[in-house]
């Protein structure tokens, strides 16, 4: 009873290719959990399947304790990856639309829209019709229609695609005062950064498969940093010919900024380091945490060589 | 339910609150109500008199003085007067009164002055020999403005009036006309020459022409139905419009908020708010409300166009011919028509991604539709015959068809309008159970537009 949702060694299958294969998924009540992934992973697929848009070929699906979303249709939020408005109709008269086939009261969905409305630094355009409205401004609207009716679980697919820095912004506090009020909150995205801005847990699928499924920190513990970010302080230092020979060192990279050390498999750390500052003295020296894109091409790339050898 | 009512709410408003909607509901009423004050005024309105000349050949010499006394204006406008009044025989009785309403005498007066006016003033010369035929009918040759230009040349047989030997027929005239001659000339000159022939055949054989006129003239019959009211005026006209009538009624409603149906479908579609809506309802919710808004904006076509109907029937007296059963089977044979036809508009909306891919799917329906119209003669001279009966018992025209058999003269018994009512509404069912599986399907497929086949097997998908 407090998972959200629980999804079951679900299998989903679109003509030849298998979208989704043998997932299990658990998310608490209350959680933040994006799902990350490439494009074609299958995250859109697994949200639907949540929303009982599209229905498994096999496993099960518990959403907020019912069997079916269906039977907790109005107590799910849902922005989907394309989204889109009716273009004539105003943009308040939508809004009511959605709340009210979101099972919010005829006479409370009003109410709801202007509070909304103005929530987002939109109150004026209600009048207005869809289509006069900026991307933007429809996106903003698009999210309301998602969240008018209070769920208790939001699902958002891709919410901050097509979005500039500042309303990519608005849109991230919008959802982390849901995830606040207590609104278990799963949504994907392909820009993995994004997923470590915001969530506690992430679910990593590849080639609908789940290949990562735990909690950024013990991610991050996990993924121990094993590299060193170097800037030398004079800038012509010959960098490459004063690490040679330095045993914990196995490779040297160097980007526009800086160099990155590659460290051996076993080096400690705090050797590695006073080593380098040995040898260099620089104007920056710290240690390089993995982003989730190197955590997913490393999986992906030892996935392949595991598949290379088997 | 109240979320399918919110839907079809949405649906109604989003179609009907539309200034295009509004025209063309309007536009109808209006063109028609237009023609009913226009068409008598455009009728009305005189064409030029026409001025000119015609040359006789009269190889029997009977004819020519008589064809100068029936082209004699006077004589002229009588005769058209006679058309006239024929045509008014043939009118239903509540249109003739429509028409003439006003003060009969005054009208008839007004009338004569008006065809006396625009009579053709015709000079008829002779062609004394054959050696001038050929230069009199260069003279029809000649522009209009011309002095010695011609209408038409006659030429009439020397054995148009007496028989040359026992036993052979009597023979007749040539007319040689110019180019671009009015049609009602030329009738009215074989009107002339009929007449003028006939008067100089019996004259050769002494007989009485004007008594010969009178024993062979009969007034129009019209045919009075006995029935158990006692006997009634038979109105062949409006018996056979009235069908029509009612048939096109059903037919424009259904296609007009079908094709609502399946614009508003693929709009939500390739707007991609169906994906919202579908996180909301149901597909089967979705496609239940949308029918159900769209049937609102059928009755409400419906509702303006029959009381259109009813309107324009109380206006001639005949609201009688109108049973207020029949108001009921339209509703139910519209909300058969409407609900099979509709649903499978709501496929092919949900199936395609955009209105041109649509057509092609769109055509057997459209041709299903429009059958009805097309068989609506051989129906309706025949409502009884086996053809009729049985593509009144076939979804999904029965519903068109059995109401063209209902408002006919003879209506089919009750036992078969029931059994169309109970298939028409299996073959609804059966319409939607298959709309519904490709609506679930087609809705959230993008990409290339399915054929016939695909949908099949979209259908026999669990």
């Amino acid at each position: 009873m407090n998972h959200a949702i629980v999804l079951t060694s679900i299998n989903k299958t679109f003509g030849t290719k298998q979208a989704v294969r043998d997932l299990d998924l658990q998310v608490p009540r209350g959680a933040l959990y994006g799902v990350i992934g490439p494009n074609g992973a299958g995250k859109s697929t697994t949200l639907r399947m949540n929303l009982s848009i599209l229905f498994p070929d096999r496993g099960r699906i518990e959403v907020l304790g019912a069997d079916s979303a269906l039977k907790a249709k109005d107590r799910i939020g849902y922005l989907p990856e394309e989204r889109g408005v009716y273009r004539k109709m105003p943009v308040a008269a939508f809004l009511q639309h959605m709340a009210i086939l979101k099972g919010v009261r005829r006479d409370q969905s009003k109410a709801r829209v202007v509070d909304w409305l103005g929530r987002v630094g939109l109150p004026e355009v209600g009048r207005k019709k869809c289509e006069e409205l900026s991307k933007g401004m429809q996106q903003k609207i698009q999210f309301i229609a998602a969240v008018i009716h209070d769920p208790e679980l939001l699902i958002l697919d891709e919410p901050f695609s097509g979005l500039d820095p500042v309303n990519m912004r608005l849109v991230r506090d919008l959802i982390l005062d849901q995830h606040r009020r207590g609104t278990t909150v799963l949504f994907s995205t392909h820009v993995m950064h994004q997923a470590e801005q915001l969530c506690e847990h992430i679910v990593m699928l590849h080639d609908g498969r789940k290949v990562l499924d735990d909690t950024l920190d013990t991610i991050r513990a996990r993924y121990a940093p094993r590299a060193l970010r170097m800037e030398p302080l004079a800038a012509d230092t010959d960098v490459a010919g004063a690490l040679s020979g330095l045993s914990c060192v196995a490779t040297l990279e160097r980007t526009d900024d800086y160099y990155r050390i590659n460290l051996n498999e076993g080096a400690r750390l705090d050797e590695a380091i006073q080593a380098v500052a040995a040898r260099i003295a620089p104007s920056r020296l710290e240690l390089l945490r993995p982003s989730l894109e190197d955590i997913f091409i490393d999986i992906v790339s030892h996935g392949a060589q595991q598949e290379a050898t088997t | 339910m109240s979320k399918i009512l919110q839907i079809a709410w949405r649906e109604f408003a989003a179609t009907v609150l539309t200034k295009g909607f509004l025209i063309g509901l309007l536009l109808m009423p209006f063109m028609i109500g237009m023609a009913v004050v226009l068409m008598p005024m455009l009728i009305n309105v005189k064409s030029p008199a026409i001025h000119g000349g015609i040359a006789v050949l009269d190889r029997s010499g009977e004819v020519v003085a008589r064809l100068r006394e029936q082209l004699d204006p006077k004589v002229f406008a009588q005769r058209r007067r006679a058309i006239d009044e024929k045509i008014n025989a043939a009118m239903p009785a509540a249109a003739r009164a429509l028409t003439s309403k006003a003060s009969a005498d005054a009208r008839v007066e007004q009338s004569l002055s008006q065809v006396l006016g625009q009579v053709p003033e015709i000079e008829v010369s002779l062609i004394e020999a054959d050696a001038g035929l050929n230069a009199a009918k260069s003279r029809l040759l000649l522009a209009k403005s011309d002095q010695a230009a011609l209408l038409a040349v006659l030429v009439v047989h020397s054995d148009a009036v007496q028989q040359p030997e026992h036993g052979k027929e009597l023979g007749t005239y040539d007319l040689f006309v110019s180019e671009k001659l009015d049609d009602r000339l030329i009738s009215d000159l074989r009107e002339a020459m009929k007449t003028a022939i006939v008067d100089a055949r019996l004259a050769v054989r002494q007989l009485d022409a004007g008594e010969i006129r009178a024993l062979t003239r009969l007034a129009y019959v019209r045919p009075q139905m006995v029935t158990k009211d006692g006997a009634q005026s038979k109105n062949e006209i409006a018996n056979k419009l009235l069908p029509m009538a009612f048939m096109m009624l059903i037919l424009i409603s259904v296609m007009t908020a079908g094709q609502q149906l399946m614009t508003s479908t693929i709009e939500e579609k390739s707007s991609r708010v169906v994906e919202v809506l579908l996180a909301a309802v149901s597909p089967t919710e979705l496609m239940a409300g949308k029918i159900l808004g769209q049937m609102g904006v059928g009755l409400l076509m419906l509702l303006v166009y029959g009381g259109l109907v009813v309107i324009s029937l109380l206006s001639f007296s005949l609201l009688g011919m109108i049973d207020p059963w029949l108001l009921m089977y339209l509703l139910i044979f519209f909300v058969i028509a409407f609900t099979t036809l509709s649903a499978l508009m709501a496929a092919i909306g949900a199936a395609v991604n955009e209105l041109r891919e649509a057509q092609a799917l769109l055509t057997p329906v459209i041709l299903v539709a429009v059958l009805p119209s097309i068989l609506w003669m051989p129906i309706s001279n025949d409502p009884d015959s086996i053809f009729a009966t049985v593509l009144s018992l076939v979804p999904p025209i029965s519903p068109f068809v059995m109401m063209l058999r209902m408002a006919s003269s003879t209506p089919p018994p009750m036992w078969q309008v029931w059994l169309s009512i109970a298939i028409g509404i299996a073959g609804m069912l059966a319409a939607i159970w298959v709309a519904g599986k490709v609506f679930r399907i087609g809705l959230l497929m993008h990409g290339k537009p399915p054929n016939l086949m695909t949908l099949i097997r979209w259908v026999r998908m669990s």
